[in-house]
């Protein structure tokens, strides 16, 4: 980057550099690119990421275990339930706690609903970065229902702080599972309606079919995981293929990009996985919702948390992907060590790859298409 | 750019039409349907802090008549927003009062794990949120009054529930004494006033001042 | 404990003087807008202005010249101060309806705080960025950044010459109107260059060739679907190309020449590019180019920008609308009946004043029909990229467009030898319109019923 920011760029060039951010309305003050164009076509775009830098890994070392959880719901504001969850199954590993079956199944729940949250707005923010600003509202309008429920069940609408080492804080209140299934019956009307207004509008599909062609071996190379890679025709899904929690008890396909308009792996298929993820997770929702067995949500857990020192890995695929938290004990009652692996952070290392060639327009829609929320790259 | 085929380009006018169509029709359905939009703060049915369901954690609150003093939720706070000091009652020395229970709103991420260990359920969330204050140190709530120290609550294990005031009626009192442009205090947060007749008799008695620490236990003095 | 005590709790409407209020000027300030159209475009002819002047006791005829001219030049700047505060304030209550429909569309309420429905939002708007500091960059190219502006707003002013709005009520009908209005529209897109390039910024310089590239391209289509309605009708005169078609939908140009619905098509697609709006609207495209030409632009020059943009929609509108779509034709009264009510003496009877204000009507809820659409399509679709604006303009419209203009000239000669075509494709022609229109509103039904829920047009 460097390199690029020193080099004189000569008077007499066609060539025109691009700080693509931070203050940008598509950027919005988190990220910067920095864009070698020429005319609208894009040579090169770098990324320089640490806009939101929040030391949250190092925070962790200096709370106690159950202490960092609300932090964790920071990582990803988007979808906290899945932070909440990787950190929650790290500590339960080093802990070598059985967490009880209704809980498992309350994690599902919370965590597939976040998914389908998560992933409105990551298809409502893309068609917005498109120019078409309806379909957006739409999405966050369905999200909206979704923060309600979720508020009614933990009392929070984006950091949720749901899930506990051991367990989750709250049982299903009562009434929440009928509004839950109306909302599905709803929301699987609206996954139609959607795709009718915008998803397959010409305009639309033009923009993104063939554009920023992320091919099998180059995503798993890079490191990009979740409906990322699976845009790309990598057919991996740790819910399926790593199962944790009550995964194992529900039936549900995993779409994989095959372009459904154009190559796969292009910013179509990344975008449109998504929408297809969102059916799944409704019905993965109903029959949690159907098959939620009675018992305690909390397993007995020591008030003071003091690990055997050891170390704990748990890997959850959050809705931007693999999300893995690494967790070390020395036996007191603070972690030595936390860590967090998001998928956004490698997502936005395949732009510089990718962009040369792309027009300016499609860098946009590239980011969109990535669905990389600033906070879970910088932490 | 690859050549164009006929069908491509005649496909391509078609699918343009229908998309269209399709589009058109559901923004126009939409205007023919309600908004869903919550007009807040002033035009919804009800007042929307009484349109939150239960389990809202909104400003936290506490009961003094059921505090036991056992400091649990001070200890569970990540962010260390909650300030306890515990005292012997001057007056019944088996007695402990609480003379400082301070909890800073502005700080607080209203994660609520300070509700979970609280073995009597004094600190709760309230359904309230509605506070801005143009000084922030306005919102630092103080539970205990230091010239009044409130005695610890002595638990009944054998009780079915215990006897908690209204959830949320005492964080309104709170809110309506001050206006939202009430001056701050000076000091961050002031220091308690002591009752002047302790001061002569407790230099024997009492080990390094305690009563002067409460001011720099709490998480803002530097 | 006074400050903020617990009042009870009720939730809060639009006072009656409010709503009244709102009412008084939403429907006042049009009207009388569209009155003093229609009083003073048919006083600026000079034979008129003496009868006028006559009633008022004043003996025209035996003036100066020099005294004849300025009345008339009073008479003529007192209408262009009218069509320049029209063009200012359909502005103004364009932003406002399309704020509305659009936050309907989007399930949202939209404006509704400033005014009964936050109809004086616009105001307050204009008079916010009024209020603004006029910033210009220190690095800017400072004359043209200032001058850039002035250029917009002229060419914007300079379409009212030409643009009708009843049966003699238009400013100045030029015998070549159509050519003068596409003519004067380009001066526009040298005013956003300018923006784009004298702002010395890269956001600014790419919406600004942004909007070159695609006005220029897209003037070709414009010019030669234009070309459809003049052939048919023969004269490149506003006023006379609405004289030609007839009142009723199957008299419309764009329903008695199939050819003209092509047209049409491509004039309206030409106009969306040309006034930068949705799907076309790349030379400001927010989450590309931050504002693009705008990206630098405050307070009243930035209003300038924003009053030529939103005011362009009704021009855009009355045009489709006078080239296509009848006019200001009223049905069962034609030329005829127009000058049986006008009467010999010098100065009009009352029922000609009727007939004027009656076409007028036309005119405007025709119009605003357009308008609406215009609005309704940026709601809709989202933006297309630079690339494929050009192949849209080369590869689609152009030839369509040039496809249109021959087969209309075989056309005209078709009309000239068989009997009755142009009525029978324009009733054929308008029952499919018809059809689709009702196809259209089954579908939309349709989708409100599929999402489980119903017509409900409360809340505003």
């Amino acid at each position: 980057m460097e390199k690029l920011i020193l080099r004189r760029v000569d008077r007499n060039s066609e060539e025109m550099i691009l700080n693509f951010g931070p203050q940008h309305p598509s950027t919005h003050g988190v990220i910067n690119f920095i864009v070698e164009t020429d005319g609208e076509v894009m040579k090169k775009a770098v990324p320089d990421v640490g806009y939101l830098h929040r030391s949250l890994e190092k925070i962790g070392e200096t709370v106690t275990y159950p202490g960092y959880m609300p932090y964790t719901d920071r990582i990803d504001y988007v979808a906290a339930m899945f932070a909440n969850e990787g950190y929650a199954i790290a500590v339960e590993r080093l802990l070598k706690l059985e967490v009880p079956a209704r809980a498992q199944w309350l994690r599902a729940i919370s965590c597939e609903l976040c998914r389908i949250a998560s992933h409105l707005i990551s298809i409502g923010t893309m068609t917005m970065d498109i120019g078409a600003f309806t379909p957006m509202l739409h999405g966050v309008r369905e999200r909206e229902t979704i923060n309600d429920l979720i508020e009614a069940l933990c009392g929070a609408r984006l950091t949720y702080n749901y899930h506990r080492i051991g367990g989750v804080a709250y049982d299903l209140p009562e009434g929440w599972r009928d509004r839950t299934l109306a909302f599905l019956d709803h929301f699987d009307k609206f996954l139609g309606e959607f795709d009718r207004l915008i998803s397959f509008n010409e305009i639309y599909v033009k923009r993104l079919a063939n554009v920023a062609v992320i091919g099998g071996a180059q995503a798993i190379d890079y490191g990009l995981v979740g409906p990322n890679l699976r845009g790309s025709g990598v057919d991996w899904d740790l819910r399926r293929d790593m199962p944790y929690g009550a995964y194992p008890s529900f039936e549900f396909a995993i779409p994989v990009g095959r372009g459904f308009v154009g190559t796969s792996g292009d910013s179509f298929d990344r975008y449109y996985v998504r929408v297809l993820e969102m059916a799944e997770s409704s019905k993965i929702v109903r029959q949690a919702l159907e098959t939620i067995p009675e018992g305690e949500i909390l397993a007995k857990v020591p008030r003071n948390l003091k690990p055997e020192a050891g170390e704990a890995l748990s890997r959850v695929e959050s809705a931007r992907g693999e999300m893995a938290y690494y967790v070390v004990s020395d036996g007191t009652n603070k972690p030595y060590r936390v860590r967090a692996r998001t998928g956004s952070f490698t997502a936005m290392g395949i732009i510089e790859d990718v962009s040369p060639g792309l027009m300016v327009a499609d860098l946009v829609a590239l980011i969109a298409s990535l669905d990389v929320v600033a906070p879970e790259i910088d932490r | 750019m690859a050549e164009t085929t006929v069908r491509e380009y005649a496909g391509s006018i078609g699918s343009t039409v229908k998309s269209f169509w399709h589009g058109l029709s559901i923004t126009l359905s939409h205007l023919l349907r309600r908004p869903m939009t919550v007009q807040y703060p002033d035009r919804t049915p009800l007042h929307v802090r009484d349109m939150l369901p239960p389990r809202y954690r909104g400003f936290l609150e506490v009961d003094p008549d059921i505090c036991t003093g056992c400091q649990a939720c001070e200890r569970a706070c990540p962010i260390a927003c909650i300030a306890i000091v515990l005292e012997k009652d001057p007056a019944n020395p088996k007695q402990r009062v609480v003379s400082q229970f301070d909890i800073d709103e502005a700080k607080c991420m209203f994660c609520g794990l300070c509700v979970e260990p609280c073995p009597t359920g004094s600190i709760q969330h309230t359904r309230e949120f509605e506070a801005s204050q143009r000084d922030i140190r306005n919102l630092v709530f103080r539970w205990a009054d230091p010239e009044k120290p409130f005695p610890v609550y002595k638990v009944d294990k054998t009780a079915e529930y215990y006897p908690r005031v209204p959830l949320g009626s005492l964080v309104r009192a709170k809110l309506a004494e001050r206006a939202w442009d009430a001056p701050g205090p000076k000091y961050l947060p002031p220091e308690p006033p002591r009752p002047p007749a302790e001061k002569p008799a407790a230099p024997a008695a009492a080990k390094p001042a305690p009563p002067a620490a409460p001011g720099g236990q709490t998480p803002e003095s530097k | 404990m006074t400050a903020n005590a617990p009042k009870p709790y009720a939730p809060r409407r639009s006072p009656k003087t409010v709503v009244l209020l709102t009412l008084a000027v939403g429907l006042g300030l049009p009207s009388a807008l569209f009155a003093a159209i229609l009083f003073l475009s048919p006083l600026t002819k000079p034979e008129m202005l003496g009868a006028a002047l006559g009633l008022l006791g004043a003996d025209f005829a035996s003036w100066s010249p020099a005294g004849q001219h300025l009345a008339y030049g009073a008479a003529i700047a007192l209408l262009a101060f009218v069509l320049l505060n029209f063009g200012a304030i359909v502005s103004g209550m364009t932003v406002w309806w399309e704020m509305r429909v659009s936050s309907r569309m989007q399930s949202r309420v939209g404006y509704n705080r400033v005014g009964a429905g936050g109809f004086f939002q616009w105001v307050a708007d204009a008079v916010k960025l009024l209020f603004k500091e006029d910033l210009v960059p220190a690095d800017a190219d400072s004359l043209l950044f200032r001058a850039s502006p002035y250029f917009v707003l002229t060419g914007f002013a300079l379409m009212f010459v030409v643009l009708p709005f009843g049966e003699s009520l238009i400013a100045v009908d030029l015998d070549v109107g159509i050519y003068y209005l596409v003519s004067v529209t380009a001066l526009v897109v040298v005013g956003i260059l300018l923006a784009g390039w004298s702002s010395n910024s890269k956001w600014a310089l790419f919406g600004g060739m942004r909007a070159a590239a695609q006005v220029v391209a897209y003037e070709i289509p414009a010019g030669l679907s234009i070309m459809v309605p003049v052939l048919m009708a023969g004269t490149l005169s506003m006023q006379g190309i609405i004289r030609e078609q007839g009142a009723w939908p199957w008299e419309w140009f764009v329903f008695t020449n199939p050819f003209a619905l092509v047209a049409f098509v491509i004039f309206f697609i030409s106009q969306l590019a040309e006034g930068n709006r949705t799907p076309f609207d790349l030379p400001e495209a927010e989450s590309e180019l931050v504002a693009g030409y705008l990206s630098e632009y405050s307070s009243f020059r930035f209003a300038l920008y924003f009053l030529v943009e939103f005011g362009n929609l009704w021009v855009m509108s009355a045009v489709a609308v006078t080239l296509f779509f009848g006019g200001w034709q009223v049905p069962f009264v034609d030329a005829e009946a127009f000058a049986a009510a006008r009467g010999a003496g010098p100065l009009p009877g009352a029922g000609w004043w009727g007939l004027q204000a009656l076409s007028m009507a036309v005119f405007v809820l025709k119009t605003l029909a357009v308008l609406n659409l215009i609005v309704w399509i940026r709601w809709t679709l989202p933006r297309i990229r630079v690339d494929q604006m050009m192949t849209l303009c080369w590869k689609y419209l152009v030839p369509f467009a040039f496809a249109s203009f021959v087969a209309t000239l075989l056309w005209q000669i078709l009309v000239a030898r068989v009997p009755h075509v142009e009525l029978v494709t324009g009733l054929v022609l308008t029952g499919a319109f018809l059809l689709v229109a009702a196809l259209f509103l089954r579908r939309t039904l349709a989708n409100v019923a599929a999402a489980g829920d119903r017509v409900d047009l409360t809340n505003w």
